[in-house]
Formats: C-alpha cells, sequence, structure tokens
C-alpha cells in the first residue's frame, strides 16, 4: 500500500521527535508538534498536531488540535480540529473532534463524537 | 546536533513531567521533570531546562540541569551550561564560563592510581582534609633571636640602620612586639 510509511519521515515544522526506544511514563505537554516514534504513558497535552507513527505506542489521554494515528493508541483522544486514523493503526479509546477520518484498514474500537462545539478545547 | 531520525529531540515549548527511558540519544530543547534513563548520550541545548534525576552514559549540559547526573562514561558542562546537582562520572568536564554547585564523584579508580603515587597531595586537592598544608602565619618566631639582649640591640640598630624594614616576609607577633621594646630601651 502506497500509504504506508515505513521510513519515518522527519516533518517539516516538527521540532519534537520521541524516538523509537524512548520510553515515556508521565505527562507531555507543550505548544508544538509532536512526532511519536516510542512509547508513551500517561496524558499528552498539545496545541498542535501529534503524529504517531507506525512504531509509535501510546497509553494516554490525549488532547490536542490534530492527530494522526499510524501506530497504536490506548485511551481517550480529544482533538479540537481534526483526527485521522491511518491505515495499520489500532486505537481503543473514544475520540471527540469535529472531523474524524478513518482510513480504509484501521483498527478501532470506541465511541466516535463529532458533535463538538468549536470553542471546546480552544 | 543531530537531527537525523533515531534521535529523539523534544523541542522549546515542550514539558515533559515523569519518567523519560530510552536507548538512544535525547536533545533537550525544551522542560524534563522527573527521572530520565538513557543508555546513550543526553545533549541539553541553550533552551533546555532538566530537573530531574539523570543517568546516562554521556550528558553535555549548555541549557540548564537541576538534579543528579550520573554517567557511565563522561558529563560535559559547556559555556553556556548551568547545573546544580551532583555529579557521578568517571570524566567530568566544566569549561571556563560553566556554572555549577553541588558534589563531584569520579570513582574510586583514579584515587587508589594516584595514592600509590602522592597520596596526600591528590587527597588534599580533591577533597578537603582538615590538616592542609601548614599556612605562613601559624609559622612560630624565627628561629635565630636566641642572642641575648645585648647584642639582639646591636642586631636590632645595625639592621634599623642598615635597612629601616626588618625583615618583613616570617613575622610573627611575638617578633614584633619584642623588637619594640628593645628599641625603646
Amino acid at each position: 500500500m502506497a500509504g504506508i510509511e515505513k521510513v519515518p519521515a522527519p516533518r517539516a515544522g516538527a521540532h519534537t521527535v520521541i524516538g523509537s526506544s524512548i520510553v515515556i511514563d508521565g505527562e507531555i505537554s507543550g505548544d508544538e508538534d509532536l512526532v511519536i516514534q516510542g512509547t508513551v504513558k500517561g496524558r499528552i497535552s498539545l496545541r498542535e498536531s501529534l503524529y504517531v507513527e507506525n512504531s509509535g505506542v501510546i497509553e494516554a489521554d490525549i488532547e490536542t488540535a490534530n492527530v494522526e494515528v499510524s501506530g497504536q493508541v490506548t485511551g481517550n483522544i480529544v482533538a479540537s480540529d481534526k483526527v485521522e486514523l491511518k491505515a495499520d493503526c489500532k486505537v481503543v479509546g473514544d475520540i471527540r473532534a469535529p472531523r474524524i477520518l478513518i482510513a480504509d484498514g484501521a483498527l478501532f474500537k470506541g465511541n466516535v463524537d463529532m458533535d463538538v462545539k468549536d470553542t471546546k478545547g480552544k | 546536533m543531530a537531527t537525523s531520525d533515531g534521535s529523539t529531540i523534544i523541542g522549546e515549548s515542550i514539558l515533559i513531567s515523569g519518567s523519560l527511558n530510552g536507548d538512544e540519544d535525547l536533545t533537550v530543547r525544551g522542560r524534563v521533570e522527573g527521572t530520565l534513563t538513557l543508555t546513550k548520550t543526553l545533549v541539553v541545548e541553550p533552551t533546555g531546562i532538566v530537573k530531574a534525576e539523570v543517568q546516562v552514559r554521556n550528558c553535555v549540559i549548555a541549557g540548564v540541569v537541576v538534579g543528579n547526573v550520573t554517567a557511565s562514561e563522561s558529563v560535559e558542562i559547556t559555556r553556556e551550561g548551568r547545573m546544580v546537582g551532583d555529579i557521578n562520572a568517571p570524566r567530568v568536564i566544566i569549561v571556563d564560563g560553566a556554572s555549577f554547585r553541588g558534589r563531584i564523584d569520579m570513582g574510586e579508580v583514579d584515587v587508589e592510581e594516584d595514592q600509590q603515587r602522592s597520596a596526600r597531595s591528590v587527597t588534599s586537592s580533591r577533597v578537603s582534609v582538615p590538616a592542609p598544608a601548614p599556612r605562613p602565619s601559624i609559622r612560630p618566631a624565627p628561629s635565630p633571636r636566641s642572642a641575648p639582649v645585648s647584642e639582639r640591640r646591636v642586631e636590632e640598630k645595625a639592621a634599623a640602620s642598615a635597612k629601616p624594614l626588618a625583615p618583613p616576609a616570617p613575622v610573627a607577633m611575638g617578633a614584633v612586639k619584642r623588637k619594640v621594646i628593645v628599641k625603646r630601651k
């Protein structure tokens, strides 16, 4: 499939990368894009985009503007803009966002709520 | 610094609180609080703030680190680096301009090697030993002062006329007092 990113390409504008061998247990917060190739447990809150790449494993509640998941996420996702579940991702948890995209091949279990007021999360 | 993939970068606006473990290089430009354990190199850039117990192989500090750092190889505090905490590493480099408060332990190996050569100098320079090298001010009065009073007076007069200031270097308080009394007589 063309959509699969085997090589984690460094994204433009992403200043923070959590590498594949990194395990974080706790809380991540910030105002910039975050690329996760490793493991994060706890909580993530950002004002920008979160990219969970193929090798990324998240067991955390997520609160951001955008989320793009190619890896695994266990936990609730709240996005003020958009959640995108790519092919081959695995997501277990509730998603709340005004725009939610689920690609063919994605695995998802949980509730979806697109009825989000614009002021929420901003 | 290395921005290629395989290395982790914590960006400027990011705060991580909790524990962070890993087997790759980590560059911190934001904040990390809690514990930080790596099997490779930690680089704290000038914008980076780490308030954590740090356990790594190598550590380069150009930002701020508050907490104890244990490194299996080396710790380097660069010119911009500031650190408060204890360092435990076999090699510690502190560059001119760096600021650091805390203890440093480079391990036992070096001390044992040096002890065979010159135990005292190493230990006194390394740790504050209660009995350091004798200070000059505590030295007793200069020894050649055992002559009787008359001879001493002559000596003093001669000394006073020839060189108005008696040998200034090793003057103990007792010697000065005695000299004054002799002159009055």
